[in-house]
């Protein structure tokens, strides 16, 4: 039909290509194939009786880690090391392998493994916000923190919240365009997505001091990987207007029991980070998510309450906005969090970066990134009507009250007991009627 | 017409002519009947969309003054859409009703289609295609344009008013929300603007056309689910250029599919118009530039120009000299009754705020009616710019203020317009229709100030009821856990 010369992959390479080839393979093996001994102790560690997706979405985050530091993933001189390796290899590997003509089945494989490594990262963080629990809606004690008290990341994280639908269309491109890169054909058209949409992601989190900058990075290298072997097509053809053949590479397979294992590990693979991982993330948002505690709070109490009396040792303290320990406002959550708005100091706690904890003690969304409110989980003792309180923040935690509760009647508490400095405090707090636009609405006249 | 851009590739010759013009020897396939009819209707439809019907549109254009230009007369050339018919439901403003000028226009294309059909019997509209696209790519650049600009200038989505960042976030409507978020990464803001303009720029050439219209209509498609999302209400126009995107890259779209998902040999057929006299030549060029150097060139001048010296979202007017800042009320008379702070008090104020413009704003336990609008619509006066009051809840007042520094004398303005402007963008109908700040009837009331020292104010006299306040303000060293913006718009 046309000239064979332009179907058929170069079966001489130019030995400039060969070796860029040799170094880009080895750096982009160590990127992406797990040779980590810490990661297979992770690995180890996962009773795969009760897995969870938990499991599984910190499996789909690997990336190399040579530097040890506190970041939790790897950083931009993990990549320099890779690179240097990388050029070591290429070195030695030119000297023994000078015979060789071409590499169009080796770079076949290698873009099946970066392909794969690419989808399970995006898909992983894709499923999360397709059951939109990634970024869950504000609780009560956020909405009534002041813009400034809020870092720009935990403004970014609630902004998107209070949109779930939002959040599942985000979630849905992102899970498409990582399945698009599971087929050879629809590849590129997904390494494409993938870099407009992780190409944002990565800048949000540059702009956004979100603790992802250099994965979301990562991630799109890996597309841009994957795109440039397609891009002089896409150029010829849009741009130069000019004919253009297409790819040709086809994987080399020669026994049958070898197209039988491909199949066999594919479907493995997504049945495993893709099924099992979906249907357990759904599990998950229909359990009401994974950022906040779960452990139910006292009973019908959930609001915000003004605190309209306050004693420290039997001494009252009258309204004010600079007394460092007079509360202003106290918030229930549904959960077992109270939190109390005061002038007093507040550490941040900024965590940036996407964590899954099982325990509700770690569970830090809801304080992460905001200052003005000290965040305590506390347990009931129904019968002694006493609520024991704990800091839940790191950087207090060694605050601790023990309160008295008394509710004479739905919209009023009265807490008695000691605080924090093991001074007593006695506390009448009032429910607010409180509405917000942003669940009222602005298609109607609103007066708030 | 998928046969068009990718015809079986000549037999023989991989080297074959790319380039085929309408005049060349090749013979040129005719259409199948759907096709011509299909593109029919997308030819009326598509003039529709891009043409502007409103006569407002050409008055300004001719009268607008071009050797004066200012940022909104070029900003309002590049701001159209198709509007033929509206309903007047919550569907009408916010849902899919809001769509029926579309519907309208496919109703004429349907009805132009019909008669041209009786009369034209031709077999093929190749040429014709190409310059219904030159026209929806060329409307779609120039809207893109118009509007990166206003984010690679930061001046779209303002870092959020000293007011706006003591407001709990759960006192913003969505929309809000939406809009402070991007307005406190400025750089991210510009980012998305050079994504918006380079979409435009790509589109003014055909070799990069579907390049330009990828990033359209993938940004765009964003921004209209945002719309729908946040309840932003601009969701008809960013829809608008998502639909002009997909239109131009449709022609693109078989040649690509072809090359790589069905991994074949991809020979493109174009058919490009030729211009063989040295007029239409000229005319080709003086067109293509002259778009270029108004949209591209003197738009970002007169884009950076409003960003150093008027960003339309915030008032220009300096405010009060060293007042900028957030205040504790200390002390709070009302007719010479001392008034304790109390979080439940309804005249008592709480929260002041002096901004660098001359906004001056304070809280009260007192319901009041939400300025509903985005915010926008570039009014011309500092009192009608409206972008710290939209959309916020919690009690909280907002005057623009006229200092007199030689009498010490305060004269507010009370900037929002409460029943007036429930739930719509102030009406602006066209470029030359502007909000007239001297009809507007809001009391003024005059209060003296005093400074005491360098971080209190004194502020006395009759408040907008007559009664008299006083007032003693004494600055917050306010820590911010947000970052500040680093870029900002205006000269204070």
């Amino acid at each position: 039909m046309t000239h064979p010369a332009n179907l058929l992959p170069p079966q001489t390479w130019k030995a400039s290509w060969k070796v860029l080839f040799r170094f880009v393979f080895i750096y982009f093996i160590i990127q992406c194939v797990p040779l980590d001994i810490r990661y297979f102790v992770g690995l180890f560690h996962i009773h795969w009786l009760e897995l969870s997706f938990r499991d599984i979405f910190y499996l789909t985050r690997y990336s190399p880690k040579f530097v040890s530091g506190n970041a939790p993933f790897n950083s931009f001189a993990d990549w320099g090391i890779a690179a240097f390796i990388a050029l070591t290899g290429t070195l030695v590997w030119t000297y023994f392998d000078k015979a060789r003509q071409q590499y169009n089945q080796l770079y076949y494989w290698l873009r099946v493994i970066v392909r794969y490594r690419l989808a399970i990262g995006v898909i992983a963080y894709g499923l999360l916000k397709l059951f939109p629990q990634q970024l869950p809606y504000p609780s009560i004690s956020q909405l009534n923190t002041q813009y400034g008290d809020l870092s720009a990341w935990k403004i970014f994280a609630m902004s998107t919240g209070v949109v779930p639908s939002m959040e599942a269309f985000l979630g849905l491109v992102e899970t498409v365009a990582g399945l698009l890169l599971l087929n050879r054909r629809t590849a590129t058209i997904g390494a494409g997505v993938i870099i407009t949409f992780t190409g944002n992601v990565f800048m949000s989190n540059l702009a956004y001091e979100g603790g992802e900058y250099v994965y979301s990075f990562y991630l799109v290298v890996l597309a841009l990987f994957l795109l440039s072997y397609d891009i002089i097509r896409i150029i010829s053809l849009l741009t130069l207007e000019q004919p253009t053949a297409p790819n040709t590479v086809r994987p080399y397979l020669p026994q049958p029991w070898h197209r039988g294992l491909k199949f066999a590990l594919k479907t493995l693979f997504i049945f495993f980070f893709v099924g099992l991982y979906g249907y357990k993330t759904y599990a998950s948002y229909r359990n009401a998510g994974y950022q906040y505690p779960k452990t139910p709070g006292l009973e019908h109490a959930a609001g915000i309450y003004n605190v309209s009396t306050f004693r420290i040792n039997n001494q009252e303290i009258p309204y004010s906005l600079t007394d460092s320990v007079r509360w202003k406002d106290v918030v229930f959550e549904r959960w077992a969090t109270l939190s109390i708005r005061s002038n007093r100091y507040v550490h941040p706690d900024l965590a940036d970066t996407e964590e899954i904890y099982t325990n509700d003690a770690d569970k830090n969304y809801e304080l992460a990134g905001s200052v003005s409110r000290h965040y305590y989980s506390y347990g009931i003792d129904t019968g002694r009507q006493i609520i024991f309180l704990q800091n839940k923040n790191r950087h207090h935690q060694r605050e601790k009250l023990v309160l008295h509760y008394i509710r004479p009647d739905s919209s009023r508490i009265i807490l008695s007991g000691t605080n924090e400095k093991q001074d007593s405090v006695y506390a009448v707090l009032d429910k607010i009627d409180k509405k917000y636009p942003l669940i009222e609405g602005r298609r109607k006249p609103l007066k708030l | 017409m998928s046969d068009i851009t990718h015809s079986a590739p000549a037999t023989q010759d991989t080297s074959a002519t790319v380039h085929t013009t309408a005049t060349a020897i090749t013979p040129v396939k005719p259409w199948k009947g759907y096709q011509r009819i299909a593109f029919r209707i997308a030819f009326v439809f598509f003039i529709i969309m891009c043409i502007p019907t409103s006569w407002n549109w050409y008055t300004h254009l001719f009268t607008m003054d071009w050797l004066h230009l200012k940022y909104r007369d070029v900003y309002d050339i590049a701001r159209f859409q198709p509007n033929l018919w509206n309903i007047e439901s919550e569907s009408g403003r916010w849902g899919i009703a809001s769509y029926a000028s579309w519907l309208a226009a496919l109703g004429i294309a349907v009805i132009g289609a019909a008669i041209w059909t009786l009369f034209d019997r031709r077999k093929e509209y190749n040429v014709l295609y190409y310059w219904l696209r030159v026209i929806v790519r060329y409307r779609a650049g120039i809207g893109i344009i118009g509007f990166g600009y206003t984010k690679l200038f930061p001046v779209q989505m303002p870092y959020p008013s000293i007011s706006n960042l003591h407001t709990n976030f759960g006192d913003f409507t969505a929309q809000k929300i939406y809009w402070l978020s991007i307005g406190i990464v400025p750089w991210y803001q510009v980012f998305a603007g050079i994504v918006e303009v380079l979409a435009g720029v790509l589109l003014f050439f055909r070799g990069t056309a579907a390049i330009g219209a990828v990033l359209l209509a993938g940004a765009l498609a964003n921004i209209t689910f945002v719309n729908f999302a946040y309840d932003g209400g601009v969701h008809v126009y960013s829809a608008y250029f998502v639909l002009l995107g997909l239109f131009v890259l449709a022609y693109d779209i078989p040649g690509i599919y072809r090359l790589l998902v069905l991994e074949k040999y991809t020979v493109p057929v174009h058919y490009y118009p030729s211009f063989k006299e040295k007029w239409q030549q000229y005319t080709r060029y003086g067109l293509k530039s002259g778009a270029i150097i108004l949209f591209v060139l003197i738009l970002f001048y007169l884009q950076m120009w409003n960003y150093l010296y008027d960003p339309y979202k915030q008032p220009v007017t300096k405010g009060l000299a060293d007042t900028q800042g957030y205040y504790n009320v200390t002390a709070f008379r009302l007719n010479n009754k001392v008034i304790p702070y109390s979080p439940l008090d309804t005249v008592r104020w709480q929260h002041v705020t002096f901004e660098k413009w001359s906004s001056l704003t304070y809280q009260v336990n007192k319901p009041v009616w939400l300025d509903l609008s985005n915010g926008g619509g570039s009014p011309k006066n500092d009192v009608d710019r409206n972008f710290e009051l939209a959309g916020v809840a919690g009690g909280r007042r907002f005057f623009f203020y006229e200092a007199d520094t030689v009498k010490q004398e305060l004269v507010l303005r009370d900037k929002n317009r409460s029943a007036v402007n429930q739930g719509r963008e102030r009406q602006r109908r066209n470029a030359t229709d502007r909000p007239n700040t001297s009809k507007k009837k809001d009391p003024l009331f005059v209060l003296h100030y005093e400074k005491t020292g360098p971080r209190r104010i004194i502020l006395y006299g009759l408040n907008e009821n007559k009664d008299s306040i006083y007032v003693i303000l004494d600055k917050v060293d306010k820590q911010y856990l947000l970052s500040p913006g680093n870029i900002s718009a205006g000269q204070y």
